[in-house]
């Protein structure tokens, strides 16, 4: 779909601004601005989605929801694979990440993997937020296109 | 999984997705930059770093060729935005010479829940798109400028951009050729 | 009809609050508050009993002599409540559930715009409109 190309153009964009601006502030590779980027359009997002939808029953259906209706609307597949330790600990496997998917496989580009997870990590930060569950999401790749996400509910 | 409640309609979440994205490129530009004069420059800026990639997926899209004039620019322009941002613009108010007119939007999927507040009244919100006509053209060997007459966002019935043909650029000496 | 609309936050603080006679607004803030309790008692019942609160409707809270108070909350745990005249009888179930659900799209809208920060008092020209329009009946 051509708004697939668009959206794939726009997040470049953000992540050549972000690099461009840690870089002038002398924080290389901070890519806060772009995992806050990702919190803002998560939390805005996941209330529209979840205007029609009954409550969630607890904190692993909630995750669900993200693992497959979210993620199959933005990133066109389910996740392939969830784990949790049920006490809080989450973690997303998805095999060909969509944004990973257009960088070369080659281990030179799995510096730059960081960059082009940020802001997905943001957006699953973002949407848990404002569904009530705090927590800290952290990306793992190890063999493109494919990526871990790590989410850790933090409880008070 | 067993799905409870409606599903998902994939096309309209994209399009909120790209909406809120760009709303939060906004928001952190206006963070990062003092002047509202930069931040519609950078908005530009980032349009244009779009639009030269952007007309690569167009030309392959439709299977364009060359353009005979600048009302066929016009039209390739208005089927840009059909195809990428689901909306049909009208093409209006050609200038004399035929090197001007407008694309007339009622609806724009960038602007969708944005209120602006006083404070931005200088912001031209949709920047991006005159960044991203700058790009797509010159790629193909045309230079144009193009410009916000009325925003919705700042009262007007409709967005009107007014694009404008400034000259034809070179053509790129084919490699091989001294 | 409605003569008192208010949108709480996730920490229970007001985000919005509009009263069709402005003379009464601190009795109605006092009913809202009221109504909270009662929110919080029928939210924390879910799975215990048999009682379903997976609707984000939960119908009528409480009711005095003069007032029928209305609860809805989102699952991002912002809760509206709606005031209704106790004398207004012919107002039906599905009528309120359709000011919820107007009023529930009206405040995507709002957290949707990216220069609203979530957490802020709602001031937005389009969101108070549609509150007008509730609270007059109109649909």
């Amino acid at each position: 779909m051509a708004d697939e190309a668009l959206y794939e153009f726009l997040h470049s964009e953000l992540v050549g601004y972000v690099t461009e601006k840690s870089a002038k502030e002398n924080k290389k590779d901070d890519l806060s601005a772009l995992e806050y980027m990702g919190f803002s359009s998560g939390y805005r997002i996941i209330e529209r989605l979840t205007k029609e939808r009954p409550r969630f029953n607890d904190e692993l259906d909630t995750v669900k929801f993200i693992c497959t209706d979210l993620w199959s609307t933005i990133y066109k597949k389910q996740i392939d694979n969830l784990r949790t330790n049920h006490q809080g600990v989450y973690v997303l496997h998805d095999c060909a990440f969509r944004f990973l998917s257009k960088l070369s496989s080659g281990r030179q580009y799995l510096e730059s993997a960081p960059k082009y997870v940020a802001f997905t990590c943001g957006l699953i930060r973002g949407a848990l937020a404002n569904l009530g569950i705090k927590c800290l999401v952290t990306a793992e790749v190890q063999n493109m296109p494919g990526c871990k996400f790590h989410i850790q509910v933090q409880r008070s | 999984m067993s799905r409870q409640g409606a599903r998902l309609d994939a096309k309209k979440v994209n399009s909120e997705l790209f909406t809120l994205t760009y709303g939060t490129l906004v928001s952190q530009l206006l963070k990062d930059y003092e002047n509202v004069d930069e931040v519609n420059k950078q908005l530009e800026r980032m349009g244009y770093n779009i639009g030269i990639r952007l007309i690569e997926d167009f030309l392959a899209r439709t299977g364009s060729g060359r353009c005979y004039d600048f009302k066929d620019t016009a039209e390739k322009i208005q089927a840009g935005f059909r195809i990428f941002l689901g909306v049909s613009p009208t093409i209006s108010n050609w200038g004399p010479g035929g090197d001007e007119f407008s694309l007339i939007f009622e609806s724009n999927p960038l602007t969708e829940f944005v209120e602006l507040p006083d404070h931005c009244l200088n912001l031209k919100y949709c920047n991006i798109l005159a960044g991203v006509l700058r790009g797509a053209c010159e790629m193909v060997q045309m230079e144009v400028t193009s410009w916000f007459v009325q925003d919705q966002l700042k009262g007007d019935n409709v967005t009107e951009l007014r694009v404008k043909f400034i000259k034809r650029l070179e053509d790129a000496i084919p490699a091989g050729e001294d | 009809m409605a003569v008192c609309i208010a949108v709480i936050g996730k920490e229970n603080s007001p985000k919005y609050v509009a009263c069709l006679h402005s003379e009464n607004e601190l009795q109605f803030h006092y009913k809202v508050h009221t109504a909270l309790d009662v929110v919080e008692e029928k939210l924390s019942l879910a799975g215990k009993s048999n009682c379903d609160v997976r609707e984000l409707y939960l119908g009528l809270l409480h009711s005095t002599e003069e007032h029928k108070i209305f609860g809805y909350v989102t699952n991002t745990k912002i809760k509206f409540i709606v005031i209704v005249e106790a004398a207004n009888t012919t107002l039906r179930d599905n009528e309120v559930r359709t000011m919820f659900r107007r009023l529930h799209a009206a405040y995507t809208d709002v957290v949707c715009n990216p220069f609203y920060i979530p957490g802020d008092h709602i001031v937005s020209k389009k969101f108070e409109n549609v509150v007008k329009s509730i609270m007059s009946g109109n649909s």
